[in-house]
């Protein structure tokens, strides 16, 4: 192009700085001192902001609330892998290797969830869960298993475990539309092989589809994760608000309560200080586990 | 032969389960809409099943009682605005990191893009104070405003690939004839990037009018209450009041606008999110 470096420098500028200044304030700054937050103990009045060292990361590790935040969080990670990869999968095979007509009906109705506004999701499945009037005790009365039926959302042992089929049922579209893009990508001569070498079913999937699609679950997995770890408290603060006696609370819903319901700013910073290191190495720890040699036959 | 039996047994087989999901999917947001038109005394009779009539009073009472009104109204500045102003922010950055050779280009977008996976809840507190002295705070448009920030690595990840596919000999051949590096941005680049303006405007549109976290951080004067946060009200209201009625009318209006754009612009929407999650 033809133009004066001078000119080149300002249209760069004129590209650059704005947003950049934007994302400063609006996200680096924000960030970094919430770091230093951490440090002080406050209550959001300025001049009460008291230096305390390492005070807030002591009381943290001597919390016993916080343990428990972290047990629900790296629950919810787990069962919502397992079942959303499980099912995401076999809707995935069924639906590319099978060849059936209405698959891009099911496609669109099994993303749809994905797109709904959590508050949504979660006051349908608050209702779902209703003791009195919900589908699931409604329907346990119906194939004769009251016995079954309980206050799901309101019991203690109950109402983690309730929150891990909205999060599926409105999780699963996205993975089942990245695994469906992965297998296409497999081609079909694969297949033909090891048809002709008497290959079932099976045997397919375990050694040609999965292997080969191997990148699309390790990225599906590890967003699974992040998604997770940084923003699960939002379908927990819709469905329970960390109840019954603190059972569903985990770490972001509890920095919720101590930064913005009980004003202890200070401790809440460190507690998401705690949640970005967590959530950092877990991506990390499972990037390294799910390194695979990359497959080509 | 004996296979194409197996394999038709085995198709009917593999419907099952999908057809379930289905269900279970439908069948919560079919209920929702019946019940916005069930009056409570309905609802409790007759939870599941087929509203006897279809009564508006629902949306009658949550419309104008429950200030819904309002709520609809924030909700949709602060979509409009913040979509815009991604937008403004996002198009002329993605541009210089995909066509300009600089030094530091691609930190700066390793930057963007990092940010993603970086859980913004420890900045929220700061967020808070800051637009606190901003004057910002229970203000819809420095609701926008966050909201549009937060959206940038994504706008500009997915920007970047659209600009990377247009042909550079268009704005080679313009800066040829004299047009300045702003006329191109504005004439050439924009125009042509425009299906990927589109998709981006759309899922942020969508990520905003469905946001609920930020907003109750954010927000405190019912005036200003997003449709979440007025829903979310709505909500805890019902466990005494028992107005469920009026609730699912509310769902039913949030949902609404979500599903039109998603019936027109469903597999730009699919193919925009996953492209989203695969940068991870």
């Amino acid at each position: 192009m033809v133009q004066s470096k001078k000119q080149k420098y300002l249209f760069l500028a004129f590209c650059l700085v704005p947003t950049f200044i934007m994302f400063a304030i609006f996200t680096l700054y924000p960030l970094f001192s919430g770091l230093y937050y951490s440090f002080f103990d406050w209550s959001g009045a300025s001049q009460h902001k008291e230096f305390v060292g390492l005070a807030n990361y002591i009381s943290l590790l001597k919390d016993a609330i916080i343990p428990d935040t972290i047990i629900h969080d790296y629950f919810l990670v787990a069962t919502k892998v397992i079942g959303i990869m499980i099912l995401a999968m076999f809707f995935a095979v069924a639906l590319t290797q099978l060849k059936i007509k209405e698959a891009p009906f099911y496609r669109i109705v099994f993303f749809f969830p994905n797109i709904m506004s959590v508050v949504v999701i979660g006051i349908l499945w608050t209702f779902i869960y209703n003791p009195n009037l919900g589908l699931i005790n409604s329907g346990l009365e119906f194939l004769g298993l009251e016995s079954f039926a309980k206050p799901w959302l309101g019991d203690e042992n109950w109402a983690l475990p309730s929150l891990v089929l909205p999060s599926i049922w409105a999780g699963i579209g996205l993975f089942l539309l990245m695994l469906m893009g992965g297998i296409a990508n497999v081609s079909k001569s694969y297949y033909e092989a090891a048809e002709i070498d008497g290959a079932s079913q099976w045997q397919q999937f375990w050694k040609v589809t999965l292997p080969l699609v191997w990148p699309q679950i390790k990225i599906s997995v590890l967003y699974i994760v992040i998604t997770t770890l940084n923003g699960s408290f939002i379908i927990v603060q819709v469905m329970t608000g960390g109840g019954p006696n603190n059972a569903t609370h985990v770490m972001g819903s509890y920095l919720y309560q101590q930064a913005f319901v009980q004003y202890n700013f200070g401790y809440g910073a460190t507690i998401g200080v705690m949640i970005l290191i967590l959530s950092l190495l877990t991506v990390l720890i499972l990037q390294f586990f799910m390194r695979r040699e990359k497959v080509e036959y | 032969m004996k296979r194409s039996v197996g394999q038709i047994l085995g198709r009917t087989g593999i419907r099952i389960p999908l057809i379930l999901w289905t269900i279970a999917v439908l069948y919560p947001i079919f209920w929702m809409f019946l019940g916005s038109f069930k009056s409570n005394a309905e609802i409790y009779r007759n939870p599941w099943g087929i509203p006897d009539s279809f009564n508006i009073q629902n949306f009658v009472t949550a419309w104008s009682n429950y200030n819904i009104d309002i709520s609809v109204f924030n909700s949709l500045v602060v979509t409009l605005v913040g979509a815009c102003l991604t937008l403004i922010l996002s198009i002329p950055t993605a541009y210089a990191i995909e066509r300009i050779h600089f030094r530091g280009s691609k930190l700066l977008f390793t930057l963007y893009v990092s940010a993603m996976m970086i859980p913004m809840v420890l900045g929220w507190i700061p967020l808070f104070f800051l637009l606190m002295k901003l004057n910002l705070l229970d203000n819809i448009f420095g609701l926008a405003i966050v909201y549009a920030v937060s959206q940038l690595p994504f706008s500009i990840f997915v920007l970047t690939s659209f600009i990377s596919t247009i042909p550079k000999s268009l704005e080679e051949s313009a800066a040829m004839d004299g047009m300045s590096p702003y006329r191109v941005l504005w004439k050439i680049i924009t125009p042509l990037s425009l299906s990927g303006i589109i998709t981006v405007t759309i899922m942020n549109a969508i990520q905003f009018w469905n946001e609920y976290f930020m907003a109750l951080i954010f927000l405190q004067s019912s005036e200003n209450y997003t449709l979440a946060l007025a829903i979310d009200y709505i909500s805890s209201e019902a466990q005494y009041t028992n107005a469920w009625g009026t609730l699912f009318a509310s769902l039913v209006i949030a949902i609404v606008p979500v599903i039109i754009l998603y019936a027109i612009f469903q597999q730009r929407i699919a193919k925009g999110m996953t492209e989203g999650a695969i940068k991870g």
